[in-house]
């Protein structure tokens, strides 16, 4: 796989422009996956409780987490703050989705899912507290319309 | 506040920490790499939840729709590094992922029978928009690092 798309991206920057370059079609696959992801999330919750979906959810990472695996033939980087950020990253965004299930178990997924999907404006504020970020104006209306969103979908 | 709407914020809250790490994490290690320890951080915390949670309950389908729901969660994440390492311009792959909760609206409203108001269609427009907006400068895709095929 890795192969395949390291001769693909020759192909991009030398050949001509295709109207499908493989790169979109990956990026509509991925879009695909996420819009099934939500749904499911959905499905899944309503039937059984947001713990019991976290495991089964995990459970079901580890085949592609593999494929990555062997995409980068187990030479896995190892360098230690890096892995370390990553790990807690895991665990963090377990948690997320743990919140995310629950979520999804009381309300409606035409809301949770574009409400949450928003996680980014929280990303940009906490740039700005812990990583010291300047907002400029454009940041800052991004910001004021996620918010907005948000409020809509809650009322 | 509705309760999913607390649960949502709570969700928002860890999510935008991980956007934070992520930041971080591809500045030091590659994007597959960064999928892998980040799998095994949720497996660490595996072990925790099992002891809490009862299972004897659920039937085959419970499991195959849980472990699905895990499995198209990282294939997405799978597909974009992939776009991106087939020369995807970050600005244009990553806003276009973006689009997704509108199709997990689509098939809520269309399998499931939700029901969505005007004033929530304009919402989840907006917070679609929004959310393209913001993923322009997602930090992850400009540190991307080719995964080494020789």
């Amino acid at each position: 796989m890795g192969k395949m798309s390291v001769t693909t991206s020759k192909e991009t920057v030398v050949g001509q422009p295709k109207l499908f370059p493989r790169w979109l079609v990956y990026a509509i696959i991925a879009l695909l996956w996420w819009g099934i992801f939500g749904f499911l999330g959905k499905v899944g919750s309503d039937r059984i409780s947001p713990s019991q979906m976290q495991i089964f959810f995990t459970l079901g990472m580890i085949p592609v987490a593999l494929v990555c695996a062997i995409r980068l033939r187990f030479r896995i980087a190892t360098e230690k703050l890096g892995v370390g950020y990553s790990l807690l990253m895991g665990i963090i965004a377990a948690l997320g989705s743990l919140a995310f299930f629950a979520a999804m178990k009381s309300g409606n997924a035409s809301l949770i899912a574009p409400a949450t999907s928003l996680y980014p404006a929280l990303t940009v504020i906490l740039a700005v507290i812990f990583l010291k970020e300047k907002l400029n104006k454009v940041q800052f209306i991004r910001l004021i319309l996620a918010l907005v969103a948000i409020v809509i979908l809650s009322m | 506040m509705p309760d999913w709407l607390i649960l949502c914020l709570a969700a928002m809250v860890l999510w935008g920490i991980v956007g934070l790490l992520q930041k971080v994490t591809t500045n030091r290690i590659s994007a597959d790499a960064v999928l892998i320890w980040d799998r095994i951080g949720y497996v660490v915390i595996l072990p925790l939840l099992v002891i809490h949670t009862h299972l004897h309950n659920l039937g085959p389908k419970d499991i195959i729709i849980g472990t699905l729901d895990g499995i198209t969660n990282s294939l997405g994440a799978l597909f974009l590094y992939m776009s991106l390492a087939s020369g995807a311009k970050a600005s244009i792959a990553v806003p276009l992922t973006a689009l997704y909760p509108l199709l997990t609206v689509l098939l809520a409203v269309a399998l499931l029978g939700e029901k969505v108001s005007p004033l929530h269609w304009a919402g989840i427009i907006l917070a679609v928009v929004a959310a393209i907006l913001m993923s322009l400068e997602t930090p992850v895709p400009a540190t991307v690092e080719l995964p080494k095929a020789a």
